[in-house]
């Protein structure tokens, strides 16, 4: 019984621990001029879905939840915040070359066709950021004309 | 002993801690199936149509119809220097591609860190203005889908090719090369909107399709 208690204790102290550790917030005021919204003519119902669908790691601003204030919660978050950013940070559209414009344009499109994006750990808690199969098509009718105008 | 125990709990927990935060999602290893259907709807019976755009190339004109899906692509007969420093960076391409006519996700793999490496050796001291500008940012493009290629499963391996392909043409377009090769056109490839690859060999073997459908393809230009 006493080795239980002890277990619980350490599991505390760490747990406690842990929330002092500082975590870097993926958070930013400004919405630079290369934003992906303000050099591209996006219509509103498709701005909406890509904030709350994937502006969250994929660009420099995180709506962060209460529960990802909490560690190890946060730090897995921060995790896939900045891989994702930089795979893809849509503050950052206007600087990338139309090269790469094009080439994340269609990463966009096989991603969202493929069921991978947003990822599935993403969309298990936060709901309102899963796309329904009529939301898919009209991203992806949208995004793909935007390819074939580059 | 019982400090033993508490060590060994706090260690746990540290690895533990450490295990979260290096954790990643797991790319889903997804087998493609879509090539067999894709493969029913297509008439390959001759299995020799890629032998059609075969001419005489000894004058190295072609007059091959322009095509629709290469859209974004530099002609790539535009220089015709006999670049060497370019071959490095070509021949870990054709690696990847050779790996990828054979379904072989990991030579693929390889392949791309090849073509990282190459590019990384690759000397740019001479370029100047806009040459320099376009290689940058084919440099960039190309980087990026060959860091894919290492990681990912073969049906993304052979997304990040059909893009990696348009780059390492515009490359050889750019700065030209010592080294023969063919323009492939597969008009399967890319969701049936038509994808190239560049080729060391004449005869078709198509890295989109990979063993289900080695011949399908065409050759569109041939440079050296």
């Amino acid at each position: 019984m006493k080795v239980v208690k002890k277990i619980a204790l350490v599991l505390l102290v760490a747990f406690v621990g842990i929330q002092f550790i500082p975590t870097e917030r993926n958070q930013s005021d400004s919405v630079p001029s290369t934003d992906f919204m303000l050099v591209n003519n996006v219509p509103e119902n498709i701005q909406k879905k890509l904030q709350v669908s994937c502006y969250d790691c994929h660009s420099n601003n995180t709506d962060y939840p209460w529960y990802n204030k909490v560690q190890p919660v946060a730090w897995y978050l921060e995790d896939h915040v900045e891989h994702g950013k930089e795979e893809l940070n849509f503050n950052e559209w206007d600087s990338y070359s139309s090269r790469r414009k094009n080439s994340k344009l269609k990463s966009i499109i096989s991603q969202i066709e493929d069921d991978e994006m947003p990822l599935k750990s993403y969309t298990l808690i936060h709901r309102d950021a899963r796309l329904s199969d009529n939301e898919k098509k009209i991203v992806l009718d949208w995004v793909s004309k935007l390819k074939d105008s580059l | 002993m019982k400090n033993l125990k508490v060590t060994t709990v706090i260690l746990a927990m540290a690895f533990i801690g450490l295990t979260a935060i290096s954790c990643k999602d797991a790319k889903k290893e997804n087998t493609n199936e879509e090539g067999s259907q894709m493969e029913a709807s297509h008439d390959n019976s001759d299995g020799h149509h890629d032998k059609e755009a075969m001419h005489d190339n000894s004058d190295g004109h072609h007059d091959e119809d322009s095509d629709s899906s290469t859209d974004h692509t530099r002609d790539i007969e535009a220089n015709t220097q006999k670049n060497t420093a370019t071959t490095p960076i070509i021949d870990a391409y054709i690696q990847i591609k050779n790996a990828l006519t054979t379904d072989n996700k990991n030579e693929a793999a390889k392949g791309g860190t090849a073509l990282v490496a190459a590019f990384s050796k690759f000397d740019m001291s001479n370029l100047t203005g806009e040459t320099h500008k376009e290689y940058m940012e084919i440099l960039e493009s190309a980087k990026e889908h060959a860091e894919h290629i290492v990681k990912s499963p073969i049906d993304h391996q052979r997304e990040h090719f059909e893009v990696l392909s348009t780059d390492i043409n515009d490359l050889v377009a750019l700065l030209g090369t010592e080294k023969t090769l063919y323009q492939d056109s597969c008009p399967m490839a890319n969701n049936g909107k038509g994808a190239i690859w560049l080729s060391e060999v004449e005869e078709i073997k198509n890295p989109y399709m990979g063993i289900k459908m080695p011949t399908c393809g065409t050759i569109q230009k041939q440079i050296n």
